[in-house]
């Protein structure tokens, strides 16, 4: 898209200036690279790429290009090619071939293993003394089959999807770059910390349950317990890689919010103060249009990854929340027992319980910063002052729109995550903890009350 | 903008007349200083009415924190003598959750005393910021009054005396045991909520404040509109031509087509009354001339107790002219983005203490309607929560804690009604002025105006409002429904266990089954059902 196309549906605005598309809008775009991006200056020239001809990969995903290449491995994303810098393009044959028989290994895994749980052969695992214990780690486990499999299936069905979020990320970087000199920073540093840190607890966990397992472990027990990691692993590293996804929409709106700031009356005041002249607001049209079509975009990205996430979602947070209910509960149970408290118990429950509640907090911190900038442009808008009525005829469309336009991630359709979800899903775990310990004691009191008087007589 | 220019000359001259926030809280900050809530410097505040970072103060708070909470640890331990006795009868959870309410009320205070030591530079510039509003307002002749806020203080300060002094001392003689000299530490259980509650009438105040503002700018447009609708009615009474088309028309005119004739006037009049206006506020009095010249009969009628002064300036409406009242319009829009934004910031610097207080209130409800069951069921509770055993000093105690929760929740609900209310008050403006460019006006700024949110929440995991209230109260109901039914089953396990091993000599028998059931849930579940089947003829 050539940057003149925009200019053109402009209606009737200010003069056009005959210099060509100016810097940044701060006139002072040393700030601007400080708050936005270690390379700026490096995208300036259009000729950049012509320099690396064939990266290993496009600037935008360096920062998760771990977690990319590990779920590129596994099948759950297209391996897709490079064609430029802000471009990727479909996967080769060879590759979309690979994809597919690593999904067709995986399923026939599940299938495996949903045998071995629904036969004798498992019976191993499940050594607990206490039955419910048992079943809740059965049900575990076909929770967490069943939230994979979900992953693999969408992932199939959306890969076109990712794609094309993943390529109008980048064109709209371009854009930016082009239009301001500013490449943004990703600041996604997070997602190789969460991934080494996944790897790290499932590892343990494996460790801690052989250790548990009594006797000679069967290959059944083995390939069972060393999938079930997997399943977990890749199914964290997808919400990992969601959470990143979300991150760069939340940059991408961040730095509209900024732009946009400078016009606000607070920001126009100070410069008067400082400068005295009143040449501020002529370039507000240009840049608005800018700014609503960048506005646009992203929302419809943000709105492309919730409908590729959202039923991952939903089954994950469902899975989350029967594991970290379970494990508390569990956890609560080993630390109240008389006498025989069990470290190996103690610390499967404590890393299930740090891994997903990890997860969930990443999750539901990102949906909800993302969603408070998206929701956060109308009112930075608001607070733009136009003299013309022409500048305050395009604040007027742009909040006129945003009235009934409501931004929210949602799992599915269900529910809204954000930090209100959090903040639910541990409440409703406090009721049924409270409610599960006080039958917990119920039984216990009748039991020792039972032991006291049978002696007793 | 070349009227901020001509403010900001103006603005000089106003400083002076526009008091700030702070003078009403003398009291407050002296109280709060001595117990160690804000570390401020008292000194500053005295002269100045500032409140500047003080090292000292600083020094002084931690040293108080940590008084406190050594002595609070102190009375844990001397009064959990009787605890650790108890532990043994008492159910873990009870125990664990009791250990948990004992400490969350330090948790509170702690929370509290490190959020305003955190806060100490942002809370001075709140109040400046609410200083400049003040001075803006005062500018668009809306004057706020702060006077009534030190009274309101003071109600708030003896309440919370009246309340905690009463809960101390009817415990005190009540239920502590007072020969021995230990129990003079009783008094510091009372510090926490003393604490959270003077820190908290600090959040309150200011919250009302703001809600002040709003309101200010409310009535400043209603009262546009009321003087509006007096010019109007004074037009149409005094204005020969209208009079005159009146009676050609018919006995009842319709609204709109009178409305509309009134436009026209005020197209013809207008170009007149702007000329004028445009030099300045010293030009009042021609205007006014001209337009005594034109109505004196009606005007004498219609209010003969005003002074001819006031008349004057009641009839010199403002909104007949867009223009003009588009400046002040927009800047009403901004200062109210202001308020906002204040009220934002001001969430923002309380947010982890408004949390604590909720999750303390919820909790401390919960335990205490509980433990009151408990005790009227001659069951132990734990010692801190004495005051339950007395209905009478749990209704006291009750009702401070949610008298606070519920005050804040109230003034955040209606702080963020106040502030949607303006665009209420925006939109009469432009119906009674009923002109084209008016009405442009207010649409965009209504446009505006809706984009301008205060919605009070804890830390983004709820909003303070009226719902999150009836959900809070429909909470404690269910805990307290399922605690009790629990607590009832229990105890009718027990009485049937005991009856049921004077009444059988199948002892023996369940002593080895049990031995061997120890571990095992599904022989527990056996011996449920062995119970309950045995339990229903002796029922």
């Amino acid at each position: 898209m050539s940057p003149n196309t925009w200019v053109i549906e402009m209606p009737a605005t200010v003069p056009h200036k005959s210099r060509p598309r100016r810097v940044s809008p701060y006139h002072n775009p040393p700030v601007l690279n400080d708050a936005f991006g270690r390379n700026a200056r490096r995208g300036q020239d259009p000729l950049g790429r012509s320099e690396q001809p064939r990266r290993p990969e496009n600037v935008v995903f360096a920062d998760i290009q771990m977690i990319l290449s590990v779920l590129k491995a596994t099948g759950l994303l297209p391996i897709y090619e490079q064609i430029s810098m802000y471009e990727v393009g479909p996967p080769t044959k060879s590759n979309e071939f690979y994809s597919f028989f690593i999904r067709g290994v995986v399923h026939a895994l599940t299938v495996f293993n949903i045998y071995s749980l629904f036969t004798p052969n498992s019976a191993q695992l499940f050594y607990s003394y206490r039955e419910t214990d048992n079943v809740n780690q059965w049900i575990e486990l076909l929770l967490c089959i069943l939230t994979y499999t979900l992953t693999v299936f969408a992932c199939s069905r959306n890969a076109k999807n990712i794609l094309r979020i993943m390529n109008e990320i980048l064109q709209l970087d371009e854009e930016i770059r082009r239009q301001y000199g500013a490449s943004l920073s990703q600041d996604c540093g997070f997602s190789v910390k969460f991934l080494v840190g996944i790897a790290v607890s499932q590892a343990y966990i494996i460790v801690l349950k052989i250790y548990a397992v009594k006797g000679v472990i069967t290959p059944t027990s083995y390939i069972l317990l060393a999938f079930y990691a997997i399943q977990n692993g890749l199914t964290a590293t997808y919400i990992v890689f969601a959470s990143a996804l979300l991150r760069f929409v939340c940059i991408r709106f961040q730095f509209i919010n900024k732009l946009l700031n400078g016009y606000t009356y607070i920001q126009q005041d100070k410069k008067k103060r400082k400068k005295g002249h009143h040449q501020y607001m002529e370039q507000f049209s240009e840049d608005s249009l800018f700014i609503y079509r960048m506005h646009n975009r992203l929302l419809r990205i943000y709105k492309d990854i919730n409908e590729c996430c959202s039923l991952i979602l939903v089954c994950f947070l469902g899975y989350s929340f029967y594991t970290v209910t379970t494990n508390c509960y569990n956890l609560f149970v080993q630390i109240t027992a008389k006498g025989m408290i069990s470290s190996n118990i103690l610390q499967w429950c404590f890393a299930w319980l740090c891994l997903h509640t990890s997860l969930l907090a990443l999750l539901s911190r990102s949906c909800g910063s993302t969603t408070r900038e998206a929701n956060i442009t109308s009112q930075i808008l608001a607070r733009i002052y136009g003299k013309t009525k022409e500048n305050q005829n395009i604040i007027d469309k742009f909040l006129t729109k945003s009235i009934k336009q409501e931004v929210q991630f949602t799992a599915y359709g269900f529910f809204a995550i954000d930090n209100s979800t959090l903040f639910k899903i541990f409440s409703a775990v406090t009721t049924y903890l409270v409610i599960l310990i006080q039958f917990k004691q119920l039984e216990d009191s009748k039991l020792d009350d039972m032991i006291e008087h049978g002696q007793s007589t | 903008m070349p009227s901020t220019v001509q403010a900001e000359s103006t603005n000089t001259t106003t400083t002076r007349m526009v008091h700030p926030l702070l003078q009403q809280f003398q009291q407050l900050f002296f109280v709060s200083k001595l117990v160690g809530i804000l570390p401020q410097d008292l000194e500053k505040f005295r002269s100045k009415n500032v409140l500047e970072k003080s090292r000292n103060g600083a020094f002084y708070m931690v040293f108080t924190l940590i008084i406190y909470i050594i002595l609070y640890n102190l009375l844990i331990y001397s009064f959990g003598e009787e605890d650790r006795t108890l532990k043994a009868s008492q159910s873990t959870l009870t125990f664990v959750i009791g250990l948990f309410l004992t400490y969350i009320g330090l948790i509170m205070m702690a929370t509290d005393q490190l959020t305003a030591l955190r806060n100490q530079g942002q809370l001075g510039d709140l109040y400046d910021r609410i200083l400049a509003v003040d001075e803006r307002l005062f500018r668009e002749q809306c004057v706020v009054d702060n006077s009534h806020i030190s009274g309101r203080i003071k109600i708030m300060l003896i309440m919370t005396f009246f309340f905690e002094i009463s809960i101390l001392i009817a415990t005190y003689i009540k239920l502590v045991d007072y020969t021995q000299w230990m129990s003079v530490l009783w008094v510091v259980s009372a510090v926490p909520t003393f604490i959270n509650t003077l820190d908290k009438i600090w959040f309150a105040v200011s919250l009302y404040a703001l809600k002040e503002r709003f309101e200010a700018i409310n009535t400043t447009l209603e009262e546009l509109v009321a003087t509006h609708e007096k010019f109007k009615a004074w037009l149409s009474g005094g204005d020969p031509y209208m009079d005159d088309s009146h009676s050609l028309d018919s006995s009842q005119p319709p609204p709109q087509y009178d409305s509309n004739l009134e436009y026209l006037y005020k197209e013809l009049g207008g170009l007149d009354m702007g000329s004028l206006k445009g030099s300045g506020r010293n030009k009042v009095a021609p205007v006014a001339h001209s337009m005594n010249s034109f109505g004196e009969s009606v005007q004498t009628g219609q209010k003969p107790q005003m002074n001819p002064m006031t008349v004057n300036m009641a009839h010199e409406s403002e909104l007949s002219n867009a223009t003009k009242v588009e400046e002040k319009l927009n800047n009403l829009c901004q200062v109210h983005d202001e308020v906002c934004e204040i009220g934002k910031a001001m969430n923002e610097l309380w947010s982890y203490p408004i949390l604590s207080l909720m999750a303390y209130g919820f909790l401390i409800f919960t335990a205490q309607l509980y433990f009151l069951y408990c005790a009227t069921q001659a069951q132990s509770i734990p010692s801190l929560f004495r005051s339950a055993k007395n209905p009478i000093i749990t209704v006291i105690a009750l009702s401070y804690t949610s008298g606070k929760c519920i005050y804040l929740i109230y003034l955040s609900w209606k702080t963020s009604l106040a502030s949607k209310r303006t665009g209420i008050s925006l939109h009469k403006c432009g119906v009674v002025a009923d002109d084209n460019l008016l009405y442009e006006i207010v649409n965009h700024l209504s446009l505006k105006l809706l984009n301008h949110s205060v919605d009070f929440s804890a830390c983004g995991f709820f909003t303070l409002d009226m719902e999150t209230l009836y959900g809070v109260s429909g909470g404690i109901t269910s805990y307290l429904i399922i605690l009790i039914q629990f607590n009832l089953a229990a105890q009718q396990a027990k009485d049937a266990i005991q009856t049921f091993n004077s009444f059988n000599d199948t002892a023996g028998l369940m002593g080895a089954a049990t031995e061997m059931g120890n571990e095992s849930s599904t022989t527990t579940i056996l011996y449920d059902l062995m119970t309950t089947t045995m339990m229903t003829p002796i029922d």
